[in-house]
């Protein structure tokens, strides 16, 4: 038996029912993504990226169709199991940052471990390894409003791997930031996907899908095109 | 998410807003404020009532034959006519009483409420308003007079109708400049010469009412003046607590020998003791205890009320918190604690405010008023109580829209 891939989705569909309409933002998605894989999205605004994203991040669940994720069914599973799924095996970034505003980087790091019970001692050293991770354990007291946007991402990111997660989602991570700082944030995905990492990126730019080894594009919620990259 | 963090981040989430945490809590604050210091009030009351008033007014290990109860209760006209048929109390029947309870230490005859009020001059001061007690010898042991000049009545003063006195301390210290000058002088008493024979140590006050404003004289003159009084009273005062109940027993008796009532004919008197009073009084306060209840019930419902809309307003305000935690692996369950634990800590902060601003007022109130005041646990309890079951009962709706509140759309919420 071929090994199986960490992403699986069959028929993947999300409809959106508005009063009247339905709003189909996803019709079908095939997708299979291995282990320590690097998969930029793209496609135009409003072609079901995010949607996408959302579905695999178990923040979302699909209308119709399959998700897979590590051997099992998430597509069919209740609340509180993909709760449960968020918290072990997912780590997610967002355009926004979304960092609890009056807690210290350290402490919205800590978050996920705080939901999976982690004792305080072993959640403040794995935190801490974290922001050491992304290069910020000289601003762990620091709150997000004293911080640069470049910063708050990478407390984000920080988050995002606490958990040790099985795949590192992005939706248009360096979407609220300048192209320098875009360029550093990339370096620290590039540097995590080395390391062994499984990361899942939307982006709407080119030269930073660049990064990735895989680009899917989509196109009114189907997936137009999937190319592999030679290795740079 | 275990406990103690739930707690920490409750806490720290009421200490970033303590103005509106506050004002959120008035209305809890108040009601258990007001629960408490009406408990401790009345609470007060009722040992100070059993302690002090019940002994002053009876004396201590002591009983009363009337003819009318004490107790101040409803009465309804046929029991009204019943009592007013009933014969005076008689000097006579004391002596049946006596041979009856040959163990008591001490048997009074006494003129009974209301006590007449006459005005007491020597020269010319004028005391006005003291209440005249006509009484026998023994009255003073009943009462536990202890005198401060002088000397007590006696019996001869009451068989030979002596024109003598004795003085409560107040009487005393406001008509002569010094206690030891009363003694042998001669006042007026509404008119009516008598010599002063003796000054009682000071009893204090109860209920802010002076126990020591009255002028004591032998029953035989105080009935020259004021007549034969229909609320003589016999006072049988006992050694020891124990022998009350039996010698009221043989009292019954022996009165009603002394009336030659048929077995199956009805006391033409009544046997009281304190517990009379006391038992109006506990009436009086069950009243009022099923007024505050309802008061405070309402003042706490609305006080939940309010908890839960501020709880349901810092829902809306931190739905994005919301998002962010759910998406990190908070479950419904997680959240849903997170918000009850606020308004448990919440109503509970305002169920201890309530408690101290209550012992507070209770205070305040035994040092400005002469009620007495006594913080009991079981309100304090009670209050916590009152609190913790806001805090769950009005919290669990807010708790419960946080809770569901869909991931994403939490995210997106501007
Ligand atoms: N909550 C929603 N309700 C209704 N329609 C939605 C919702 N979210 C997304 N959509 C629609 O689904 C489609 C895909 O949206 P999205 O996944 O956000 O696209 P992208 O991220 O590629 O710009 C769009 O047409 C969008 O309007
Ligand atoms: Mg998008």
């Amino acid at each position: 038996m071929a090994e199986q891939p960490l992403i699986s989705l069959r028929g993947l569909t999300r409809e959106y029912r508005m009063d009247a309409e339905t709003v189909y933002a996803l019709r079908g998605i095939e997708l299979a993504i291995g282990t320590n894989e690097y998969v930029a999205i793209m496609g135009p605004s409003g072609s079901g990226k995010s949607t996408l994203m959302n579905v695999i991040g178990c923040l979302d669940t699909p209308t119709r169709g399959e998700y897979w994720l590590n051997g099992t069914e998430v597509s069919r599973m209740s609340d509180d199991e993909l709760a449960r799924v968020r918290n072990r095996e997912i780590g997610f970034v967002f355009q926004t940052f979304n960092l609890l505003p009056r807690a210290t980087a350290l402490h919205n790091v800590e978050l996920p471990l705080i939901y999976a019970g982690t004792s305080a001692r072993e959640r403040r050293r794995a935190a801490s390894r974290a922001l050491e991770r992304v290069g910020l354990a000289d601003r762990m007291h620091h709150r997000p409003n004293e911080l640069s946007g470049g910063q708050r991402q990478r407390v984000a990111i920080a988050r995002a791997l606490v958990n040790d997660p099985s795949i590192l989602l992005a939706d248009e991570p360096t979407g609220n930031l300048d192209s320098v700082t875009s360029q550093e944030i990339m370096a620290v995905f590039g540097e995590l996907h080395t390391q062994g990492q499984t990361v899942l990126m939307v982006t709407h730019e080119a030269d930073i899908a660049a990064h990735a080894h895989r680009v899917v594009t989509l196109l009114d919620g189907v997936v137009h095109s999937d190319s592999v990259r030679e290795a740079a | 998410m275990p406990l103690f963090d739930g707690l920490r981040l409750a806490l720290r989430e009421i200490s970033a807003h303590k103005l509106r945490s506050f004002f959120t809590l008035l209305g809890i604050i108040v009601s258990v404020a007001f629960l408490v210091a009406v408990v401790a009030v009345i609470q007060g009351m009722n040992a100070y009532v059993r302690e002090n008033l019940a002994g002053a007014i009876v004396g201590k290990n002591a009983f009363q034959i009337r003819r009318t109860p004490i107790s101040v209760g409803f009465i309804d006209d046929e029991e009204y006519r019943e009592l007013q048929r009933r014969p005076i109390i008689r000097a006579e029947e004391v002596e049946f009483v006596r041979r009856a309870i040959p163990d008591a230490q001490a048997i009074a005859l006494q003129s009974g409420w209301p006590t007449p009020l006459a005005d007491v001059t020597w020269r010319n001061r004028t005391v006005g308003d003291v209440a005249v007690f006509g009484v026998t010898a023994p009255y003073q042991m009943v009462q536990d007079y202890e005198m401060a000049a002088g000397e007590a009545l006696i019996d001869l003063d009451i068989d030979d109708r002596r024109r003598v006195a004795v003085l409560g301390f107040d009487v005393a210290d406001k008509l002569f400049d010094e206690i030891d000058l009363a003694i042998g002088r001669k006042i007026r008493v509404r008119g009516q010469e008598v010599v002063v024979k003796g000054v009682t140590a000071k009893k204090g006050t109860v209920l802010g009412q002076s126990w020591d404003g009255f002028v004591m004289l032998p029953i035989t003159l105080f009935e020259t003046t004021y007549g034969r009084r229909h609320t003589t009273v016999i006072s049988v005062k006992m050694p020891e607590a124990y022998q009350v109940a039996s010698a009221m027993e043989r009292a019954e008796e022996a009165m009603r020998v002394a009336r030659r009532l048929r077995p199956g004919q009805p006391n033409t008197f009544t046997i009281d003791t304190a517990e009379g009073l006391i038992s109006f009084w506990k009436s009086l306060t069950r009243i009022i205890f099923t007024v505050v209840p309802a008061v405070v019930a309402i003042g706490v419902i609305v006080g939940g009320i309010v908890i839960m809309n501020i709880m349901l307003m810092s829902v809306t305000e931190r739905t994005r918190e919301i998002g962010i935690r759910k998406s990190v692996g908070a479950s419904r369950a997680d959240i849903q604690r997170q918000f009850l634990m606020e308004s448990i800590c919440l109503a509970t902060m305002g169920g201890l405010l309530g408690i101290l601003a209550g012992w507070g007022l209770a205070e305040v109130v035994a040092i400005l008023s002469p009620l007495p005041s006594r913080v009991t646990l079981w309100s304090v309890a009670l209050a916590l109580g009152l609190g913790i079951g806001v805090g769950v009962l009005f919290g669990v709706y807010p708790a419960r829209r946080a809770a569901r509140l869909d991931p994403i759309v939490a995210l997106r919420f501007e």
